[in-house]
């Protein structure tokens, strides 16, 4: 989805653009250091290439057409940080010079569609392709899956950011100045197209390039591919050396997320689902619930599996307040810090227990 | 004896495991002007290219004025800068060498990256467009340009920096008759200047107007040498080398036989 | 071969596109008289205007600057209409269509049969997002129309965009065009060998084949233009000129630029 002028307002622009820059930085830094001298011909040719791409129109399984965004399939050649820089340079030409999608929202689509982009394509594409030799199927499958998450990643971005604006941008009269539907309507609108056309075309592409290459030129399927020593000792690298030093623009962009959280209490009554046994039986909190269900009515008993499983787990921060906090606001942001927090812990302690689990096999082989 | 231009010892270059050159060895002399001859694939985009030091030989040496030119020697910016200068290539696909927004970026380029002052830059870019006959030209971006139009837009982008050698890959392949003879002529105008002037070319008909040195290549090495004259002698070989073919045809009389003989205009 | 035709037709559309503005930026209007930098900027802070008003008529008021602004340079609305109004419509206007019956508030009808309620909230919003999409749209076409790209291009040191990322548009800017012109041959060789029609996952492995081609020219292309970079000089650095000349016209045009964007971001808070 490429979000014109005048759907999100400037704020959320700038912000956008500030959450874009910080990988921006970090691509141009790696990217240059990898290329040196070779940067410009290389990324001119590379976005230029991701223009022409995404204006292919793609046949679809049922006869119908669509247009990808190639995102995969340049992760996959040229490594996720040449593939953000080339996709976002191709979009800036896209709207700079041919008036095809915004320019304040130039940030918004570079975040979306670049950098979610390529980032969830190279996470997925290097799990779901493993250790698998490079003209195997199992990496056309996790091409194809690659494209297919990453196309929706993103359409989940901008769907976000559509479904945020009623919230935070209405005139007086509480008429929405920008993106007019509420999350609600903005996630389910976007996602259908997304999940159905667009992921189909995304996962078209890349399955089909990938397989073109394996017959004929699977080196350059090489650079995401273990095995590929340059890759893998940048890796190793980054992991051990400057893990911080890269991993602090993203550090910086969660910050900036995490401080942003108390704005969730703004949002009016509750998330739809999350409620708990005891507010069927509250009128306030029915009168809440109907106004997040479309006005339908909730059941004057709370459903049986619902009562049975709430008394089964207490979580420390009931209410996402803890008794010795007053101001619910930082409550919302411990609790998010802490949430946060606990998914950073995790998933270092398990990276930290691969890496080793991958090197001692390394050794042993 | 003048120390050689270039002296080629017995280079040796594998492309994608394809044998390029096969321990080829020549010597130019400064102020020659010498056609590297063959057919496609035989060798003389690859030798020029490694005369310019944009490609290395694996096996073997060669020397620019008695420098070696290897790998190292041409990331050091001492070497390279007057380098540039002294020896210009115009490649054969004139869109790889058009990367500039318009004309005049594309001819500023070369004085630009050696440094010139800018009132001299401009000065000479409107110099060389003016002599090029393609001042109309100057903001016109390449992508509108005809073959032509093109291929005059990369003479001026290398000459504009005067150097001493000029390195031509096939220089009147994909135009029409009439933008070749002008290239042709503007190759035979180059006789009797200081430069030395390496073109390659399948065409054997312009060979006598431009080149008073000829090498013959075949898959990588060179299997005959001599003046225009001498080479075209040698009809045999010239059939081995591809260079010319044999086939039946029908003369305005209505004879038909064969011979070995070239088309001026192929087809 | 209905995807190799709509490829065909919309590569065909782009570097027609192109074409046109580079005509049209050589006519003598108003706006193609104006220094790039100042033209960027000023449309920049119009655009920037009308996306930051929370007045309807504010942004209405913008859209009427627009006009007058291509009336001025010699652009004609038919060609807008065509390039801006009408897709704009057709894609925002109905994404926008729901906006009245869903949007809670005042209501101020029922469609007559059915019952639905509009609102004027709804309404309005839909108003908003129409309006402001046309608006900003109009004015960056504007200024695509009315300067060579070469000028947009430099224009953009302006805003303090670094050398290299201007030299990296600039060429892969030259660049599609070339790749576009070469996907077009390729294509239509292939669509003159069709004969019948092909089935489906034999159409996406030509879609795909078609792709995996157009690359590995792409990476051919990039290393000869690097070697062809590299035998003129370059060393990494990239440098390049600055002819802008500035003439009163365009401090005045800064000027009433400045005036109008002020006027917009102040009546439209």
């Amino acid at each position: 989805m490429y979000i014109p002028d005048g759907y999100l307002s400037p704020s959320t622009c700038a912000v956008l653009y500030g959450a874009a820059a910080p990988f921006w930085y970090t691509a141009l830094q790696r990217v240059k250091k990898s290329l040196s001298t070779r940067l410009v011909p290389l990324l001119s040719v590379m976005a230029a290439l991701s223009f022409v791409v995404m204006m292919f129109n793609l046949p679809l399984p049922g006869g119908t057409t669509g247009h990808a965004v190639g995102v995969a399939i340049a992760t996959i050649i040229l490594g996720p940080w040449a593939s953000i820089l080339a996709i976002s340079i191709a979009l800036s030409i896209q709207a700079l010079f041919f008036g095809d999608g915004g320019i304040t929202t130039l940030g918004a689509n570079c975040f979306n569609m670049a950098i979610v982009g390529s980032l969830v394509a190279y996470a997925v594409y290097r799990l779901a392709a493993g250790r698998a030799a490079l003209t195997s199927s199992r990496r056309v499958v996790a091409a194809a899956l690659a494209g297919y998450t990453a196309i929706n990643a993103s359409a989940f971005c901008a769907a976000v950011e559509f479904g945020i604006q009623p919230l935070f941008f209405k005139d007086p009269s509480g008429a929405p100045l920008y993106a007019p539907y509420p999350l609600s309507i903005a996630i389910p609108a976007m996602m259908i197209g997304h999940l159905t056309f667009a992921g189909l075309a995304e996962l078209v592409l890349s399955a089909g390039v990938v397989a073109y290459f394996q017959r004929t030129n699977p080196s350059l399927l090489k650079l995401t591919a273990p095995g590929n020593l340059a890759a893998d000792e940048e890796i190793a690298g980054a992991e051990s050396q400057s893990m911080w030093r890269t991993v602090r623009p993203l550090g910086i962009g969660l910050a900036l997320l995490l401080v942003l959280t108390p704005l969730g209490i703004l949002a009016a009554g509750t998330a739809w689902g999350e409620w708990s046994a005891r507010d069927f039986t509250n009128l306030q909190a029915r009168e809440k619930m109907a106004l997040a269900s479309q006005h339908a009515v909730p059941p004057v008993q709370p459903p049986l599996g619902l009562q049975r499983l709430s008394t089964l787990w207490t979580a420390p921060f009931p209410q996402y307040a803890p008794s010795f906090v007053r101001r619910p606001a930082v409550g919302y942001a411990l609790s998010a810090m802490f949430g946060s927090g606990a998914i950073i812990l995790a998933s270092l302690i398990t990276g930290s227990l691969a890496t080793r689990a991958r090197d001692k096999r390394d050794e042993l082989s | 004896m003048p120390v050689p231009v270039f002296d080629v010892r017995e280079v040796t270059f594998r492309y994608h495991r394809v044998m390029a050159l096969d321990n080829l060895s020549l010597a130019i002399v400064p102020g020659q002007r010498v056609a590297l001859l063959g057919a496609n694939g035989s060798g003389k985009s690859t030798l020029l290219r490694i005369l310019d030091g944009l490609a290395f030989p694996e096996k073997g040496s060669i020397t620019f004025c008695g420098e070696v030119l290897t790998e190292e020697r041409l990331q050091d910016s001492e070497f390279t800068f007057p380098f540039r200068r002294r020896v210009g290539l115009v490649f054969q696909n004139p869109d790889v060498q058009l990367f500039s927004p318009t004309v005049f970026d594309e001819v500023a380029f070369g004085p630009l990256q050696l440094q010139w002052p800018r009132e001299k830059v401009r000065a000479k870019v409107e110099e060389m467009l003016e002599v090029m006959k393609i001042t109309h030209l100057k903001d016109r971006s390449p992508h509108h340009l005809s073959t032509g139009e093109k291929k005059r837009v990369t003479l001026a982008s290398v000459l504009v920096l005067d150097p001493e050698v000029l390195l031509l890959d096939e220089p009147t392949a994909a135009l029409d008759p009439k933008s070749a003879s002008q290239m042709i002529d503007f190759l035979i105008g180059l006789r009797g200047g200081a430069k030395t002037v390496i073109t390659s070319t399948h065409d054997l008909d312009i060979v006598e107007d431009i080149a008073d040195q000829c090498f013959v290549f075949q898959t990588g090495r060179v299997v005959a040498a001599g003046t225009p004259t001498e080479i075209l002698r040698q009809t045999s070989m010239l059939e081995q080398t591809n260079l010319v073919h044999t086939h039946r045809h029908v003369h305005a009389t209505g004879a038909t036989h064969s011979h070995p003989h070239r088309h001026p205009n192929k087809h | 071969m209905n995807f190799l035709e709509r490829t065909l037709a919309g590569f065909l559309s782009a570097m027609e596109h192109a074409l046109d503005a580079e005509d049209l930026a050589k006519t003598h209007g108003l706006l193609q008289r104006l220094d790039p930098r100042i033209k960027v900027i000023g449309i920049l802070t119009l655009i920037i205007g009308a996306a930051t008003a929370h007045k309807l008529w504010v942004i209405s008021a913008v859209f009427a600057i627009a006009l007058i602004l291509a009336a001025s340079s010699r652009v004609s609305p038919l060609l807008l209409a065509k390039r801006v109004w009408i897709p704009v419509l057709l894609f925002t206007g109905i994404i926008a269509l729901p906006a009245p019956f869903v949007i809670p508030g005042r209501v101020v009808w029922r469609l007559p049969g059915l019952g639905w309620p509009l609102t004027a909230q709804g309404l309005l919003s839909a108003g908003y997002l129409v309006t402001r999409v046309e608006t900003a749209s109009t004015l960056s076409v504007l200024l695509i129309l009315s300067t060579p790209w070469t000028h947009v291009l430099k224009a953009l040191r302006v805003l303090r965009v670094p050398v290299v990322l201007v030299v990296i548009l600039g060429m892969a800017y030259r660049y599609i065009f070339l790749l576009l012109e070469s996907a077009c041959d390729m294509l239509e060789s292939r669509r003159s060998r069709m004969v019948g029609e092909l089935k489906g996952p034999d159409r996406r492995r030509l879609a795909a084949a078609s792709v995996g081609v157009l690359m590995s020219k792409t990476m051919q292309l990039s290393g000869d233009v690097y070697s062809a970079m590299l035998a003129r000089g370059f060393r990494g650095e990239v440098y390049l000129r600055n002819d802008f000349h500035t003439a009163s016209l365009d401090w005045i045009m800064l000027a009433v630029f400045a005036a109008l964007a002020a006027g917009a971001l102040y009546y439209g808070r």
